[in-house]
């Protein structure tokens, strides 16, 4: 587990009574969730359960039916709100496929979004930045000429998330970063999540399954069942909590202990 | 009752989701032009666009052209044989192609080759979140990816159609030459007799117009499209038919509009 100071009273991420259907298909039917400035939170839950539903409402690419959704005290989730632009560079995110630009090399998926935004930096100054966040992520400059075709998942993802701290973002939001790849290579994705905290001081959501994962980068653990945030807790609180339906997924059973319905939701 | 009903549901449906679907080219249409202004600062995008749209159809572009210059011509030749003289063959082969055949067949080659690039490139982008992961870095997808390649459709099928049309006369005079006896200097002066400047820029007009609905369509059908291989190949497979379509009814209404 990372230490880092964190205030508890300090939120960057607040979520209240957020709700979301696709069609007739209700994914979120009340969530609840404070993120502190500074940790890493970690969502856990069932494929298709809509953790990943939850992490793009937090970058406003998709608006909630009902509740809101506050980034650094500003609420995002309205539709009045349409400074997403300044809200989301202080953001960056890692997808479930990498999301790479296939037609640039890796330097220039990670230069991209700089030469744009930045119009003052030279262009020496812009390579020197590539440099320094491939150095970061582990990898050798030389890499930078490589096509995203010619990467494996794992480097794949080592590039997107040197793309996603390319900008200096202030929180970082990664999406099932560890799925598909082999347990070392996923060692070696927790590793970077762990040193882009500290190294960086980034707020961090990570979205999983893996609880490998989990529970190596996370400081809490939020759990989405149903639509709904049922438990929220460190890892060790989340390690022995006596919530079956947690208990049942942490430990990967089919079956539940305790039969009944939907449990309560927590508090946030 | 119901069974009654349903060729009305079917038709209403068939028109609110026309409605819809036009509604949403149009904003796809505003989006672009909003950001044109941008086409000087992004240059570098639109000429990677324009070298895969443009210069990369010119092989396929070649053969068409050469053989629809060719089948004009004897068309022509046979159909006028004993009629009138020899050099009327380059005027019909000359007007058929620069009113016509040249714009006409270029767009309809063009929306098959490089509409449906158009559409599984958008549909397969979108399936890999590279949409997402341009607003993520506060990136305007119309900006990057449709500008350019507006742009590029816009310019590129017009001087495809230029190049068309000179292979297509090329194509006619090789068959004069070699097939039916007529020499170059009968088929060269038909080509200037009834010569109307207007000939030429309708052709090219249209053309612009094919460009942007080629363009539109390939992107609105690859933004819409379903997720998987199937998704990608109905979205290519609905570009290639409703710019056919598409291309067709805006060559009578061009044609009607200009030569009224």
């Amino acid at each position: 587990m990372p230490n880092v100071k964190i205030n508890p009273d300090d939120i960057m991420i607040r979520l209240r009574g957020l709700k979301k259907s696709f069609g007739s298909q209700t994914v979120l039917s009340d969530v609840n969730l404070d993120i502190r400035r500074g940790e890493t939170m970690a969502i856990i839950g069932q494929s298709g359960v809509g953790k990943s539903v939850i992490l793009k409402h937090m970058i406003g690419l998709l608006q909630p039916d009902e509740g809101e959704v506050s980034v650094d005290g500003v609420v995002i989730s309205t539709p009045k709100f349409f400074d997403t632009h300044t809200i989301r560079r202080k953001m960056g995110m890692l997808f479930q496929m990498s999301a790479l630009f296939d037609s640039m090399d890796t330097g220039e998926n990670i230069a991209f979004a700089l030469r744009e935004h930045h119009p003052e930096l030279t262009e020496a100054q812009i390579q020197q930045t590539v440099t320094d966040k491939l150095k970061m992520i582990n990898l050798v400059p030389e890499f930078r000429t490589k096509m995203p075709s010619e990467l494996s998942g794992g480097m794949r993802k080592r590039v997107a998330l040197a793309r996603a701290i390319a900008l200096n973002p202030e929180i970082l939001l990664y999406d099932e970063p560890t799925t598909g790849l082999d347990p070392i290579t996923s060692d070696v994705i927790n590793d970077l999540i762990l040193d882009m905290q500290s190294k960086l001081g980034v707020t961090s959501v990570v979205v999983t399954h893996d609880m490998v994962s989990a529970f190596k980068v996370a400081d809490r653990i939020a759990m989405l069942y149903k639509g709904r945030i049922i438990e929220v807790g460190t890892v060790e609180e989340i390690k022995n909590t006596s919530n079956p339906f947690v208990r049942q997924f942490i430990t990967g059973q089919r079956k539940i202990e305790v039969e009944g319905t939907v449990p309560p939701p927590v508090a946030p | 009752m119901s069974f009654a009903l349903a060729p009305f549901r079917f038709l209403g449906k068939m028109v609110v989701d026309g409605i819809e679907n036009t509604g949403e080219i149009c904003y796809i249409l505003f989006r672009t032009v909003k950001v044109l202004p941008y086409a000087r600062k992004n240059f570098n995008l639109i000429v990677k666009q324009m070298i895969s749209i443009g210069v990369s159809s010119v092989p396929l572009l070649f053969v068409t052209s050469i053989f629809t210059g060719m089948v004009a011509t004897i068309q022509a030749e046979f159909q006028f044989r004993n009629l009138v003289a020899a050099k009327f063959v380059g005027t019909a082969a000359c007007k058929m192609v620069l009113i016509e055949l040249g714009p006409l067949l270029t767009a309809l080659v063009l929306a098959g080759r490089v509409g449906s690039a158009l559409a599984a490139e958008i549909a397969s982008m979108r399936e890999k979140e590279e949409f997402d992961a341009y607003l993520v870095l506060g990136l305007d997808p119309y900006r990057y990816l449709a500008m350019p390649r507006f742009v590029a459709f816009f310019t590129m099928i017009p001087c495809l159609t230029i190049i068309s049309n000179g292979l297509a006369l090329f194509g006619g005079w090789i068959v004069c030459v070699l097939a039916l006896d007529i020499t170059t200097y009968s088929y060269y002066t038909g080509m200037q007799y009834l010569f109307n400047p207007m000939d030429l820029f309708s052709g090219i007009i249209k053309s612009f117009v094919f460009g942007v609905t080629i363009f539109l369509l390939g992107y609105y059908h690859g933004l819409h499209a379903t997720a998987g291989a199937r998704g990608v190949g109905l979205a290519t497979k609905n570009v290639v038919v409703s710019s056919c379509l598409m291309i067709l009814i805006l060559d009578l209404a061009v044609a009607a509009i200009i030569f009224r």
